[in-house]
């Protein structure tokens, strides 16, 4: 079993919910206003949001089937396709994540889709703003990761993005044993349950990068749960 | 003698020691991860049996196949179930192992409902590894890291159907106590130990320590032996690798005080090595098992709860899902809408049920498929467990062959024919069952021609191995207004059944009693006094009423079963006869002024649709009916305030959970109007019929809901197929109903050709139908893509698109 790590995430950004919810400035009424902040609290409260990751060394770039594969030392997992290609190009290394918010946000969705549809759409819209929170937080031990090797992150690339295949997801999650330690399963769809589940690659670069969120502290998304910060560094240091 | 040995450790009679990790030793010698470790029984089995040497070397009587994830979903091209069967049981016949056992690990998909995985699908993955492992000549079975009852229960189940092997679980638990599903360890030993399983336990999830406390929780629960396979302790990552902290000895002295509470079989998970496995030899050599105590108990339970009584304590079935009578209850169940039956399911845990009786038995509808569905849609708004209501054995047979959980069988009776069919199925599946006291001969008037027929349905459970804790005879109630000496023939039925067949329950559905007399509920509840006092153990009532609960409450205070009387004081101290209680659990409240809305009702009503308030939306629309007529209502209120709606969601001054909160709101009064629709006798307006779903494979519903949601407000009647469904059970809807539209929903890419294959099959079987499709990833070139003849943009396009062809 890979070692899961819990995340405490206690508040999720009330905006990025509403624009899961297509909001562009509407104006809402209280009673609105109250089921959605009893929804993002009624997910909060339910999710267990856990992760597990792993960093492995580029071995190989090669081109199979007219497509490039970048292959990864001491794991089956093959990235292929020209999306991922070109998201991890120059990238030394790879960091892999899986995090889910565990099976009772998942038994509360279809608990609500059978009593309550207008719940459903909230808590479901909470679900995605928290699970973005979550892969956040399992980013940033891939930070941490690579700082310690003095190496600088890109930004998440998930398999169903571009051309980098779905069909990624089953190496991907037995890489990281992440049905035993996390509870996430795919269905021969390759969907993921629990639904509000993220996968994600993150490349280990040589350079700075100028499009990873993290040029400033004050801006990334990954500073609540940043663990350089803690002993007064930063990535980009 | 080796055989001894286990039919010995599996009576509980010696201890058995299972191996330790294997995937951890592969990866030390130098597996890579995401790789199939099932694999390496072909490519390099010398290296697996290396390991499983050292664990026979170590003192480990079992050692399990390398076999965890060998199903034929994960296996895929790469290798057929039977191959690797075949070289993982040799790999462990070639290292000398006493016994081998095959191992089945979770299939990696979640099942349905909340998965896309039919049980019956799971149940033929694991089916072919059985065989496979028999044909391969394993001497037994471990299941193990389960995490969802419904899987556990299809292995075992394969198990039991496809070898004569004993098969032994375990479950993986978080550190709250509970698997990823939410089940309990209480849930877990007393549904699988029920259902057959050689030896109940838990494996993997956390350090032994952290295991011990579970395993204690399951002994109680447990009718055969107890089994622990914990990590070396919590996984963490150092310098890159994954370490386990808990060292040999620390392993076997936490081992240690679990043999104390009963545990026998033990071995290790992830992380633990044949040092820890050869500590745990020397420990058990040492010592005699420890039997684990068993209290006499009725229990059933669903997936995350146990309901449970002690001799002496009484319990509630809720009656109230069941058609008979019902009109509402009726509809709900021929339409498919069960938003009704929600509701009572959620009403009646409210006010007090601990079981569920779940009845579909309407002639004129498919009760088996309708009883699956309705036991699916239960399992996800309520933790009570149910009971499985129905005379044909082959509806209560599909219905409890996948519950995850024990259910209660409702019921057998004193028949041959009824003997013959449904025992073996309570015994099969490990439910507790009713048991009618009526036989070819019908009820018998006096107490002991009762108990005759009881004996002679308990001498069947008997036969059959059900334990009497399991098996609930109902004396039957019959009306007293027909015959006064029936209630005091059913009292001392109830005596006597209890005194003359010593463990056996009694249930008993009450109304019955009252038939023909006014003021039912009084004579109900005072029955149910007498019959608490011959010693009833389950009422099968309304717990909606008040008068019923009140009984069972005070009951308790007087029977002891309240100790301290501390939730009567809690829930009755404001109660007397001035101050009654009007709904079980709520004071009562004065309903809400809102000054902030029109006092006019018609304005009122207009105003919450716009705001999207359904609380208050009730008391507007009768305030309307009292000075309008229905049409009114409908034509002059709802649909224009709903095409306001509608007109600013297309506008963008409204978003989603808007149009979503005011279709409620609407609905909520179209609902009111309805009911004194149907008390004046007018027919409600209906504006034809569409089946909505989501297409196979999919289980993302919002969509669907949302455009149901605003279709029934529109007037259309809607058949919802739910998610995740097969294009047949779409044509079949369509067919039977003459259906002209159909609604599909897919949000994902990958499910898009699922749209495809059902409009074609809507295409060959309901040529007449037009197909309307939306989703996520869908455009207008995916919808002609797929051969849809209309695309959706959203849910009010959808009622536009209803609306001209069904008009």
């Amino acid at each position: 079993m890979a070692a899961a790590q819990a995340y405490d995430i206690r508040s999720v950004d009330r905006a990025e919910v509403l624009r899961y919810l297509g909001y562009s400035g509407q104006q809402l009424t209280a009673e609105l206003d109250a089921r959605i902040d009893a929804g993002v609290e009624r997910c909060l409260a339910l999710a267990r949001p856990t992760g597990c990751v792993r960093v492995f060394d580029v071995s190989g770039r090669d081109e199979r089937d007219g497509e490039p594969v970048i292959s990864l030392a001491g794991t089956a997992l093959e990235l292929r396709g020209r999306s991922i290609a070109a998201h991890l190009a120059g990238a030394e290394a790879v960091g892999v994540l899986a995090v889910t918010l565990g099976m009772g946000v998942e038994a509360e969705l279809r608990r609500l889709s059978l009593s309550d549809r207008v719940g459903q759409l909230i808590f479901d819209a909470a679900g995605s703003a928290l699970v973005e929170r979550a892969a956040d937080a399992a980013e940033t031990t891939v930070v941490a990761a690579a700082a310690e090797r003095r190496l600088f992150c890109g930004t998440r690339f998930s398999p169903g993005y571009g051309d980098f295949p779905l069909a990624t997801q089953p190496v991907l999650l037995a890489t990281l044993d992440a049905q035993r330690a996390l509870g996430i399963t795919l269905s021969s769809e390759l969907l993921m349950a629990p639904t509000k589940s993220v996968t994600a690659v993150v490349g280990l670069f040589a350079e700075p990068r100028e499009d990873a969120g993290h040029e400033s502290c004050a801006a990334c998304l990954c500073r609540d749960f940043c663990l350089l910060l803690r002993s007064g560094r930063t990535c980009r240091d | 003698m080796p055989t001894d040995l286990l039919s010995a450790a599996l009576a509980g009679d010696a201890f058995l020691l299972f191996d330790g990790a294997m995937g951890t030793e592969l990866q030390a010698r130098g597996l890579a991860a995401g790789e199939l470790p099932e694999l390496l029984c072909l490519t390099h089995p010398e290296v697996v049996s290396e390991v499983y040497a050292a664990y026979v070397a170590a003192g480990a009587d079992v050692v399990t196949t390398n076999t965890f994830g060998a199903n034929a979903d994960k296996l895929g091209d790469a290798a057929s179930v039977e191959e690797v069967f075949s070289a993982a049981v040799a790999c462990a016949r070639a290292a000398g192992a006493r016994y081998v056992a095959a191992d089945l690990g979770p299939t990696g998909q979640l099942l349905a409902p909340m998965g896309t995985l039919a049980f019956d699908d799971a149940y033929e993955l694991f089916a072919r590894q059985v065989r496979a492992a028999v044909a391969a000549g394993a001497d037994l079975f471990v299941i193990e890291t389960m995490a969802d009852l419904a899987e556990a229960k299809a292995a075992l189940l394969a198990v039991r159907e496809n070898s004569a092997l004993p098969a032994v679980v375990t479950m993986t638990f978080q550190e709250d106590g509970r698997t990823f599903l939410g089940t309990t360890p209480e849930v877990a030993a007393l549904a699988l130990s029920s259902l057959g399983a050689a030896a109940v336990g838990v494996n993997c999830s956390l350090g032994p320590a952290e295991v011990a406390p579970l395993v204690e929780r399951m002994a109680p629960w447990a009718r055969c032996p107890l089994m622990v396979q914990a990590n070396a302790g919590l996984p963490h990552v150092e310098d890159g690798v994954t370490v386990f902290d808990i060292g040999p000895d620390q392993y076997a002295a936490a081992v240690a005080g679990m043999l104390d509470a009963g545990v026998t079989i033990t071995g290790g998970c992830c992380g633990t090595t044949p040092a820890h496995i050869a500590a745990e030899r020397a420990l058990l050599d040492g010592r005699v098992p420890v039997r684990h105590e068993l209290p006499d108990r009725f229990a059933v339970c669903g997936p995350q709860r146990v309901t449970s009584l002690v001799p002496g304590e009484v319990g509630v079935i809720g009656e109230r899902i069941n058609p008979t009578g019902k009109r509402k209850m009726k509809e709900a169940l021929r339409s498919g809408n069960h938003d009704h039956v929600i509701a009572e399911a959620l009403a009646q845990e409210r006010a007090g049920a601990q079981i569920l009786d779940v009845n579909a038995g309407l002639p004129e509808i498919d009760e088996r498929a309708v009883m699956c569905r309705l036991v699916d849609e239960l399992l996800g708004v309520t933790t009570l467990p149910l009971q499985i209501d129905a005379s044909d054995p082959a509806v209560i047979e599909a219905a409890v062959r996948s519950y995850p959980g024990k259910a209660l069988i409702n019921s057998v009776n004193g028949k041959a024919e009824s003997l013959a069919a449904v025992v073996p199925i309570a015994a099969r599946y490990g439910c507790a069952l009713v048991g009618l006291t009526l036989d070819e001969d019908g009820i018998p008037a006096t107490a002991a021609g009762r108990l005759a027929v009881a004996r002679k349905i308990v001498a069947a459970t008997d036969a059959a191995g059900i334990p009497r804790a399991d098996v609930v005879i109902d004396c039957l109630a019959m009306a007293a207004s027909t015959d006064q000496s029936a209630p005091r023939a059913i009292l001392e039925a109830i005596r006597l059944v209890k005194a003359e067949l010593p463990g056996v329950r009694t249930v008993l559905g009450v109304s019955n009693i009252s038939f023909g007399l006014p003021f039912r509920p009084l004579v109900n509840a005072t029955f149910l006094s007498a019959a608490f006092g011959a010693g009833l153990d389950l009422a099968i009532v309304n717990p909606g009423v008040r008068r019923i609960m009140d009984v069972v409450d005070s009951w308790r205070v007087l029977s002891g079963e309240d100790e301290g009387a501390r939730l009567y004081v809690e829930h009755y101290a404001e109660r007397s006869d001035a101050a009654p209680a009007t709904e079980v659990g709520e004071k009562n409240r004065p309903a809400e002024k809102d000054a902030a809305l029109p006092t006019d009702p018609v304005e009122r009503a207009r105003r919450l649709v716009l705001d999207g308030r359904s609380g208050p939306m009730a008391d507007a629309m009768r305030e309307v009916l009292l000075a309008h007529d229905a049409l009114f209502a409908i034509n002059e209120v709802l649909v224009p305030a709903l095409d306001e709606v509608g007109r600013r969601f297309e506008a963008g001054t409204f978003f989603l959970p808007q149009l979503m909160a005011s279709a409620e709101a609407a609905k909520a009064g179209f609902e009111v109007v309805r009911a004194a629709g149907e008390k004046d006798g007018a027919p409600a307006a209906d504006k034809g019929t569409v089946v909505v779903c989501t297409v196979k494979g999919d289980i993302h519903d919002i969509g669907k809901n949302i455009v149901r949601m605003l279709l029934e407000n529109y007037g259309f009647e809607v058949v919802d197929l739910g998610r995740d469904v097969a294009p047949e059970t779409v044509a079949d809807a369509v067919v039977e109903r003459h259906v002209r539209l159909v609604g599909l929903s897919a949000l994902m890419t990958s499910t898009v050709p699922a749209m495809a294959e059902t409009i074609e099959l809507l295409r060959e079987r309901a040529p007449w139908c037009k197909v309307v499709v939306g989703g996520a990833v869908l455009t207008p070139e995916y919808a002609r893509m797929v051969g849809a003849d209309f695309y959706a943009k959203d849910a009010t396009e959808t009622a536009r698109i209803a609306g001209e062809v069904l008009a």
